[in-house]
């Protein structure tokens, strides 16, 4: 029996792990954070399996798991805060290189996404994931309403962080 | 905003480039420990707990239970035990509880708000132990000055003047009560910045 649901959710995390590596990408900066922030969304993924039912989608199952680990869960080391910095840096020097406009507007807004705390990033993660606000309110826990007053606010956060 | 818009089809794009990992490299991940914050809480915790909760014995092996029961105060040491395995118990069932309420699977907020109320219980029983503790130490000194032989029996000019063991007393549980709470703060401090900056940034959302 234990086998079985260690297959079916080893399986069904392969074919849905690229919403846990989103989540890595917007939280941390350099591989070995988002390997160990990957390996902590997986234990915890795996933690709360045995309850999913699955009457929801195991993807949208997969959002709150993964948010909630990289909000909440998970321990960040030193290193990684570090480094946050440094690739913000490289980001920048690299987005001079760029002669597309837009190419150079990107990597600009990457890094400001970058700058973000932790409530703004799950914010415009979801946003970037074509979430609907009510799906935004039920994984944060907070009112619809809320959710469109907050997403405003790190867009305008946003505009601040580009155009200085 | 066009510019969010734009990241948005970027975003999109990006997935190409994800990292994958194997059917092999997920199942090696399933199979070791967490090390999330709600795990060191528990660890921690239980660790409090059997501090606090070993006090008795400690002071049974370094023998300040013998001038206790010298002194004739085995009833009031038997209430105080009591008193504070009561509390253990009490707070430890309390604590798991609450610590069985943490869910991954819960609302962002709902998952901290668990979180700071399973590490609240243990704050809490930190605080009723240092208050027990100064009760007892006070009450101890008291009884001892008041009620017993040892301290009347003393020639007169021997005795400290009776201010000066109050003082004495008091100032060393305020210090005594002081450090704990100093430590305990700054473990607890460490442990939960986080998760209390993003609990903030949420609730600042609520109108």
């Amino acid at each position: 029996m234990n086998k079985e649901l260690e297959h079916s959710f080893v399986t069904n995390l392969e074919q849905n792990q690229n919403i846990v590596h989103k989540v890595c990408r917007i939280y941390t900066s350099d591989p070995d954070s988002h390997n160990d922030l990957f390996q902590e969304i997986t234990i915890q993924l795996w933690k709360a399996y045995p309850k999913f039912r699955g009457d929801a989608k195991f993807s949208t199952w997969m959002y709150r798991v993964a948010l909630n680990t990289a909000i909440t869960l998970y321990r960040r080391s030193k290193r990684s805060l570090k480094t946050t910095d440094i690739d913000v840096i490289n980001f920048k020097i690299k987005a001079e290189d760029y002669d597309d406009e837009v190419e150079q507007q990107l990597k600009l807004m990457y890094a400001a996404v970058k700058q973000l705390n932790d409530i703004e990033k799950a914010l415009v993660f979801l946003y970037l994931e074509d979430k609907s606000y009510k799906e935004i309110a039920e994984t944060m826990g907070i009112s619809e309403v809320n959710a469109r007053v907050k997403m405003n606010r790190v867009k305008t956060k946003l505009k601040k962080i580009l155009n200085p | 905003m066009d510019e969010l818009e734009l990241l948005k089809k970027d975003w999109k794009r990006q997935e190409e480039v994800l990292p994958r990992l194997s059917y092999q490299e997920i199942y090696q991940m399933i199979l070791k420990k967490s090390s999330s914050i709600v795990r060191w809480i528990f660890i921690i915790s239980i660790i409090e707990f059997l501090l606090w909760a070993s006090l008795d014995i400690i002071f049974r092996a370094t023998g300040v239970h013998d001038e206790v029961e010298i002194n004739n105060m085995e009833t009031f040491s038997l209430i105080a035990s009591f008193l504070s395995y009561g509390i253990l118990i009490y707070f430890i069932v309390r604590f798991y509880l609450n610590y069985k309420k943490i869910q991954s699977t819960d609302s962002t907020k709902v998952l901290m708000e668990n979180i700071i109320r399973t590490r609240r219980t243990v704050k809490h029983y930190i605080w009723v132990n240092i208050s027990l503790f100064s009760i007892l130490m006070i009450g101890t000194m008291v009884y001892l000055v008041f009620f017993t032989d040892e301290f009347q029996k003393s020639a007169v000019e021997e005795q400290p003047p009776l201010w000066l063991i109050i003082t004495t007393t008091v100032f060393m549980t305020i210090v005594f009560a002081g450090m704990i709470a100093l430590f305990y703060r700054l473990v607890y401090g460490i442990l939960t910045r986080r998760l209390k900056r993003n609990y903030k940034e949420l609730e600042k959302l609520e109108v």
